[in-house]
């Protein structure tokens, strides 16, 4: 792995700056302009922006080609999701050489949810690589000039690689040790899965030890209660407290939209808060925030880490 | 053993439809352990097929004598090869080698083209019993077991990855895919833990090479296995005492 920065993301990473990312989705439709919108909205509160490939495997708008779409429109840089469950290592090795010709510079290497677990359960899952032997394609790729079977690339592009993290996972020891394998093959830094509490923070960070590379800590603060619901219920490795799920559902009770606004903004600034405050005390090197559709819990969630 | 189970009936009546002849054809060699190809199973068929209106000619194969086993087979094929050029339609109750090796047989061999069509569905290779199977290799060409702890994950996960687990693993250590089986890189690290041999497990294993799972794969060997019957022949005589179906059981194994 060479010195070199190729993205804002590294730049400020490298230079121990702390560094809040955000979250975009693309959608089931022929435009991307919701994400367009919502990244406009994230410009100077963000470094850069995750772009989901496929969440829970659903299949939406191309990641490579929202990810484009995005930095070119809005000038937010991405950080673009892809998952080894829709394609094979050839198609991997296309999308990852079209992210440099597109100008993408961070790519966050991802296995995927289970195709089973999407709205088109009857696809043909691929996993042709998984996540480890996808970081391991895309330093070979960018640091060699050359795909797995060794095959020369012309001007290789320039891309940095993330790995993912479940802090919460049922069994943290070898999800620790996956971790530490994603990192020796290369990857550049880490984002984690949500969490909520400190202590599941506090474990996972003991556990992993000293590691080279950043490692920013994922939060959700949920728009709704439905968002915080469906984490709960849907996300694996992700446990929601109930004091906050239930706050949450009481904000439904609220029939004026401002103050149900204010009041979910109020549910969410007092649970981050605490939550933030303890992050402070980790050796996280950012914030991984998916406030997906809720920029304007953004700057107030920034001011605790100020 | 390759695991199967038996068809819906509407939709073996669909392959059948407008066929008034029918030859059905077992087998005795997984699809018996399975019951979906045993003698019970091919008279089952047949007569289901006679309430249909269907003219049936049974052939049944004897514990120990596989449909795709042809070698074996074709003598039964052949005792009815009568049936068979007139059938208008051929069943055959074994998985899909099974039919295959069969529809093969009887365009080649006996020299007439008929519809051969299946009843069963095969669900794969697997192991165990005597009443539980469990699929744990799928034949892949390049057996990946001794970097994994004796645990196939290409079969075993949900995924099939070589570098896991997954984020997916449920509080019980058990598959996002399916809640009722275990994560198989979590039986990978325990076996692992439990040899002292966990620095394996953080090491990378390569992407698996599909290249030797080309399909559709051909296979020679240079010495044929003698058919069963003539192994029989060979034995002490006491062991025919047992004779029936018991007996050439027991000479399987």
């Amino acid at each position: 792995m060479g010195d070199e920065v190729y993205s804002q993301l590294m730049k400020e990473l490298k230079e121990g700056k702390y560094v809040f990312t955000g979250e975009l989705e693309p959608e089931k439709a022929g435009d991307v302009e919701e994400p367009i919108k919502a990244a406009r909205e994230l410009v100077g509160l963000v470094t850069a922006c995750n772009v989901t490939d496929n969440p829970q495997s659903f299949a939406y708008v191309s990641s490579l080609a929202a990810s484009y779409k995005i930095q070119q429109e809005t000038g937010m840089e991405c950080i673009y999701q892809l998952r080894c469950a829709d394609r094979n290592r050839n198609a991997l090795l296309s999308d990852i050489l079209g992210a440099g010709v597109l100008g993408l510079r961070n790519i966050l290497a991802l296995t995927g949810d289970h195709v089973s677990l999407g709205d088109t359960p009857d696809a043909k899952p691929v996993y042709d690589l998984d996540s480890t032997t996808l970081i391991a394609l895309i330093r070979k790729v960018v640091d060699e000039g050359k795909d797995l079977a060794g095959n020369e690339i012309h001007n290789p592009p320039k891309l940095h690689v993330g790995a993912a993290a479940a802090p919460g996972a049922a069994v943290l020891k070898a999800e620790i040790a996956k971790v530490k394998r994603k990192i020796k093959v290369g990857a550049e830094f880490i984002q984690t899965q949500v969490v909520y509490y400190p202590e599941v923070l506090d474990r996972f960070f003991k556990e992993l030890g000293k590691v080279d590379i950043p490692v920013l800590v994922g939060i959700f603060p949920a728009k709704t209660y439905a968002q915080a619901d469906f984490f709960d219920k849907y996300v694996a490795g992700v446990d929601v407290p109930p004091d906050y799920l239930q706050n949450m559902k009481a904000t439904k009770q609220i029939k004026d939209k401002e103050k149900r606004k204010e009041e979910v903004d109020r549910v969410n600034i007092e649970f981050f808060t605490s939550f933030l405050e303890h992050l402070k005390d980790t050796p996280a090197a950012g914030c991984h925030i998916m406030a997906v559709g809720y920029p304007r819990i953004i700057p107030e969630l920034k001011k605790v880490m100020e | 053993m390759i695991a199967q189970e038996q068809k819906p009936i509407e939709e073996i009546l669909g392959y059948l439809d407008g066929k008034r002849k029918i030859v059905a054809v077992g087998c005795g060699g997984c699809a018996t352990f399975y019951h979906t190809g045993d003698k019970k199973a091919v008279k089952e068929m047949a007569e289901r097929l006679r309430k249909e209106g269907k003219e049936v000619t049974e052939v049944i194969l004897p514990l120990g004598v596989s449909a795709c086993e042809i070698d074996m087979s074709s003598k039964f094929l052949e005792k009815n090869r009568k049936a068979i050029e007139d059938a208008d339609a051929v069943l055959v109750m074994s998985c899909g080698d099974g039919v295959q090796v069969v529809c093969e047989y009887i365009d080649n061999k006996i020299g007439v083209t008929k519809p051969v069509v299946p009843a069963n569905d095969a669900l794969g290779l697997v192991g165990g019993g005597p009443t539980k199977f469990k699929e744990t290799c799928q034949s892949c060409g390049q057996c990946e077991l001794g970097k994994t702890a004796g645990i196939c994950p290409l079969t075993s996960c949900g995924k099939g990855l070589m570098n896991g687990p997954c984020g997916g693993v449920r509080e019980d250590g058990k598959c996002e895919v399916d809640p009722e089986k275990d994560c198989a890189w979590v039986k990978i690290y325990e076996r692992m833990e439990k040899m002292g041999e966990l620095d394996k497990f953080t090491e990378m294993r390569a992407p698996h090479a599909w290249s030797k799972a080309k399909r559709p794969r051909l296979f020679t060997i240079e010495e044929p296995v003698k058919p069963v019957r003539t192994i029989l022949a060979s034995l002490p005589s006491y062991l025919t005492l047992l004779g029936g179906p018991e007996y050439e059981m027991l000479m399987l194994f």
